[in-house]
């Protein structure tokens, strides 16, 4: 049986969900929704990692989620929790028929056309009468009785999607996802079909940066095009890195860290551009395997000099 | 339609071009039921491009392939390894960051894709176990040394439980207790599981003992097959690649 930490999910979701009923007023919650959704993208961005890939399309399927919930409330009348998941799955079913082309690539050439395809649909967005071209959608707001309680929602379908990558990621399946990172050739001797598993790993991404863009869509009521752009899928990679790539955890508190950072950064007057750049150039120098790596050799040394100590006395 | 009869694995007249080079043609090749097959010749004979074509990773020039009796010939790696002929590779044939027991788990996936998961745990161990890996199973494979990477690598393979292992080089690199360990381990794969193995080997001595019968190619075409004694005593073969002592 695999070990899924359920103590340490549940510790943390408790957390999570204690911090979004502490900070009930406007500008706070905003900002727990900001970081669950973070959190969201920076565990939606490495579960393609899983398979060697990085996507920089997924500014483009928060784009998409974002103004699918922004057309299913503001034109269509759909309940909240049915745009929710809807966005979710636009952006599934986009990324199913995107990933089966262009998977068949990868490494840089698969990032070059994830950065084009964001571009592209940043500037359909823009064109698109129907979408408010450049000034983009207004008014998507979550229904009054859950004004409230929008950043705990946020926060709750953010923890069920992370803790569902990472279920995947832990189950034998999580082992044909390495394996295709590691070694493909080898994946497809034993008769996995390498393409499958790659578009099946990559539309669930897409769904969990769909509904990420559903949620950003409600938190902030309104959305355009710029929002959208690659410089969200650089973020993304920032919380990454920074957290910690070598597991779920690591990506979530980068994204809690730098989306944190960030609203302090923007108090100071400074431009966040530079420091996301700034944060990914000393992550990478400095701290390889990033803020949970760290964390994860104190613990070890802590217990080394415990057992030291037990065995000492 | 070719004469497959009795064959499992057939290959007729198959050819690889690249470009202006003919990287392997004219080759004819028959792997029977619980047979050990070696193909040898020296570097740049055309093995390696041999093994991508019957393995689906180089579609033939020309030429035509059979696998359990089904054409295969321009067929994916992934649908021929369904069919029953799985590889080994010459370099890296592991995943280097997962543990030992991911790694073989790998090999079940696809045959016993809808069973329970202790089902496939079950064979993955017991594969390990054939292996002599049991202890190492919770090892990161891109750890170890190299022998037990090539046998995490054969284990690979042979977890898919195949008609047909085709390993490439498997001995290379390996010491001489290694080289015998891994042969009796190759010799109880095709005793116990009636499994038929195509050999690429360097190590003369250790492919001589171990196979039925040897293809020679030289220059991407066979200029022998036969039983080892023979290929020893061929004259072609000795004066391109085995060589001979002046005194004898």
């Amino acid at each position: 049986m695999a070990n899924y930490k359920i103590q340490s999910w549940i510790i943390f979701g408790v957390l999570a969900v204690l911090t979004s009923l502490y900070f009930s007023n406007l500008y706070a919650a905003s900002i727990v929704s900001s970081v669950a959704i973070a959190a969201l993208l920076a565990g939606s961005l490495r579960f393609v990692m899983l398979i060697g890939e990085l996507n920089f399309a997924i500014a483009a399927f928060v784009g998409i989620g974002a103004y699918s919930a922004g057309v299913a409330t503001t034109m269509l009348d759909i309940s909240f929790f049915l745009a929710i998941i809807l966005s979710g799955i636009v952006a599934c079913i986009i990324s199913v028929i995107f990933g089966s082309i262009t998977l068949r690539s990868g490494g840089p050439y698969f990032l070059l056309i994830g950065f084009a395809f964001t571009e592209a649909m940043r500037i359909m967005f823009s064109k698109m009468e129907v979408l408010g071209k450049t000034s983009g959608m207004i008014g998507i707001f979550p229904p009054l009785w859950l004004d409230d309680w929008l950043s705990l929602s946020a926060v709750i379908i953010c923890l069920i999607l992370l803790f569902a990558l990472y279920a995947i990621e832990k189950s034998q399946f999580g082992i044909i996802l390495r394996s295709i990172r590691d070694n493909p050739d080898v994946t497809r001797t034993v008769g996995v079909n390498v393409l499958y598993w790659k578009v099946a790993c990559f539309s669930v991404a897409s769904f969990c940066a769909g509904v990420a863009g559903a949620l950003q869509a409600f938190s902030n009521n309104v959305i355009s095009p710029g929002d959208f752009s690659y410089l969200l899928a650089v973020f993304v990679l920032a919380y990454v890195k920074v957290g910690g790539e070598s597991s779920i955890a690591g990506s979530i508190l980068g994204a809690v860290f730098l989306v944190l950072l960030g609203e302090f950064a923007l108090s100071m007057g400074a431009g966040e551009h530079i420091f996301y750049g700034s944060a990914i150039v000393i992550a990478v120098l400095f701290m390889r395997e990033g803020i949970i790596g760290i964390v994860f050799s104190v613990i070890g040394r802590i217990r080394i000099t415990r057992t030291a100590k037990e065995s000492r006395a | 339609m070719i004469n497959t009869q009795g064959s499992l694995l057939s290959g007729r007249n198959l050819e690889r071009r690249f470009g202006g080079l003919l990287a392997v043609s004219e080759l004819d090749i028959d792997l029977y039921p619980g047979e050990i097959l070696g193909l040898i010749g020296p570097n740049g004979a055309g093995k390696s491009t041999t093994f991508n074509i019957l393995s689906g990773f180089y579609r033939p020039t020309g030429g035509e392939l059979h696998v359990l009796g089904e054409a295969c010939t321009g067929s994916s790696p992934t649908k021929i390894s369904r069919r029953g002929l799985v590889r080994t590779f010459q370099h890296g044939s592991l995943m280097p960051s997962m543990t030992v027991r991911d790694n073989i788990l790998l090999g079940t996936m696809h045959q016993l894709s809808g069973r329970r998961r202790r089902k496939r745990v079950s064979r993955a161990e017991e594969t390990a176990e054939m292996l002599g890996l049991s202890n190492y199973l919770q090892e990161i494979a891109g750890t170890l040394p190299h022998g037990l990477q090539r046998l995490v690598s054969i284990g690979i393979a042979f977890a898919t439980r195949p008609k047909i292992l085709c390993l490439d080089e498997p001995l290379t690199g390996l010491n001489y207790t290694e080289a015998s360990s891994a042969l009796q381990v190759l010799e109880k794969i095709r005793s116990d599981f009636n499994c038929s193995i195509l050999l690429v080997e360097h190590n003369m001595k250790a492919a001589m003992k171990i196979c039925d019968r040897m293809v020679v190619l030289h220059h991407g075409k066979p200029i022998a097959t036969g039983i080892p004694e023979d290929i020893r005593a061929n004259d072609e073969v000795i004066s391109i690649y085995l060589g001979k002592r002046d005194d004898t």
